[in-house]
């Protein structure tokens, strides 16, 4: 099977029916998507299927053949993305399970919506579920990313 | 092995999807059709573990199937692609003017569902607390049926006839659902009660479209999720409105009519007695938004 994941193809050994979120921690040993609840609830598989969130537990991996998937893996290229780098400066990780999901979340929410109010941030995540960071500065973090991408100062 | 099965195969349009479909019904052969697999792939993998192997399930992915994902305007109906996604339904112009389903889109899941969970796999699961499905009732949904004998088309209201039971056939593919695009100035609300904002199932859910004559009702058309076997129409509250006046109404007889169209029932979610109550207390809020002080 093919999968185009982080802009590389790369062919794999695996069920088209199994999950694309097994797949992407197993042969393609991409880790940093988390498997919290497995059926779709929690959001710590989010990844992006052609520029959409959608949960990895939910979707075939014969289903990811010929889209584009994005794993947190992808958002950094050389150093920390300035999304990551604002939810380690304004304390939006804690354990850190939720983190890949929330930061795939916000990513989704940064590409269409450049300015997010606070409403917007909180429907953007609705799906994903943290434990630790009551989400303010979650949501804290994503509003800062939005300013330092759109070359405001950090 | 993977829970579902080994055998997986990906359409390139609806009609190699019937001919397969219509293939594996007739030798016999178990099997799901797939698209968002919001419901599918959860179910296999909460399977409690068994000692037997469940049979193996042969796939038909029709979550690209290009006929399926597309929309068309025509006139006063739009076409929805069965394969249409409730974020799809949510973000494209065109289908803004279906107010009460770009709502009920809002309250699937979160995006994450929305992005892959699919108008016609709503209406194909049959759930009781189906969002979707009471939205495309007050819409006067009609389902497009197609299999390699051809294609039916059954109003959705028509469509269930008992818990997850319906009238489409084993090598039917919900193919298009056909909406009326409500009058400009229809009143549309869609009201979702469940234990919170986001992912949860309704404890009760109403649509409602009423197209107005001045102070008369003219039409009116309801959905309602959760308080009955099937996602149901409120056929005798639609009857009690329609042709009144919507300021003055007798309150009890809109109650009553409420009683007659659900038959809720105790479960993990809520109560029947709380169900009757919410159910009622909607529909008198859709009666107050059609006569604002």
């Amino acid at each position: 099977m093919k999968l185009q994941v982080n802009g590389v193809m790369h062919e794999v050994e695996a069920s088209p029916t199994a999950r694309l979120l097994d797949v992407l921690r197993g042969p393609l040993g991409l880790t940093g998507t988390k498997e919290g609840c497995g059926e779709g609830e929690c959001g710590s598989c989010t990844i992006l299927l052609d520029g959409l969130p959608v949960n990895a537990c939910l979707v075939l991996a014969g289903q990811a053949e010929g889209a584009e998937i994005l794993t947190v893996e992808g958002l950094a290229a050389g150093q920390l993305a300035p999304l990551q780098q604002c939810f380690v400066d304004d304390g939006g990780a804690q354990c850190g399970i939720c983190t890949p999901g929330m930061l795939i979340a916000a990513e989704a929410l940064l590409r269409r919506n450049k300015a997010p109010d606070d409403a917007e941030i909180r429907e953007a995540i609705a799906g994903n579920i943290c434990r630790c960071t009551g989400y303010q500065r979650i949501v804290d973090a994503i509003k800062h990313a939005a300013v330092v991408r759109a070359g405001g100062a950090s | 092995m993977s829970a579902l099965g080994e055998s997986f195969f990906r359409p390139r349009d609806l009609g190699e999807a019937c001919a397969r479909v219509a293939d594996l019904v007739t030798r016999g052969v178990p099997h799901h059709v797939i698209a968002g697999g919001t419901d599918l792939v959860v179910e296999s993998h909460l399977r409690p573990p068994s000692t037997v192997a469940p049979p193996a399930t042969t796939l038909v992915d029709v979550s690209r199937v290009p006929e399926l994902v597309e929309f068309a305007v025509r006139g006063d109906t739009i076409r929805l692609g069965g394969g249409v996604t409730f974020l799809t339904v949510r973000r494209a112009p065109a289908l803004a003017p279906l107010r009460v389903l770009v709502e009920a889109g809002k309250d699937v899941g979160a995006i994450q569902i929305q992005a892959r969970g699919t108008l016609a796999g709503n209406v194909v699961t049959a759930s009781p607390a189906g969002d979707g499905v009471a939205a495309l009732m007050a819409l006067e949904a009609v389902v497009g049926l197609r299999s390699v004998r051809g294609e039916r088309a059954v109003p959705l209201r028509d469509y269930y006839q008992g818990y997850k039971k319906t009238v489409r056939a084993a090598d039917e593919l919900v193919a298009w659902l056909d909406v009326r695009v409500p009058a400009a100035d229809a009143f549309q609300s869609w009201r979702k009660v469940g234990t919170r904002l986001a992912q949860a199932i309704s404890k009760v859910a109403l649509a409602a479209v009423v197209e107005r004559d001045g102070e008369t009702i003219r039409r009116a058309r309801f959905g309602m999720a959760s308080v009955a076997p099937t996602t149901s129409p409120l056929a005798h509250v639609e009857r009690f409105l329609e042709g009144r006046a919507a300021r003055g109404l007798d309150l009890a007889g809109l109650d009553a009519a409420v009683d007659a169209d659900v038959s809720p029932i105790d479960d993990v979610r809520s109560t029947a007695e709380y169900r009757r109550h919410v159910a009622r207390a909607l529909v008198r809020e859709v009666a107050r938004g059609l006569a604002p002080k």
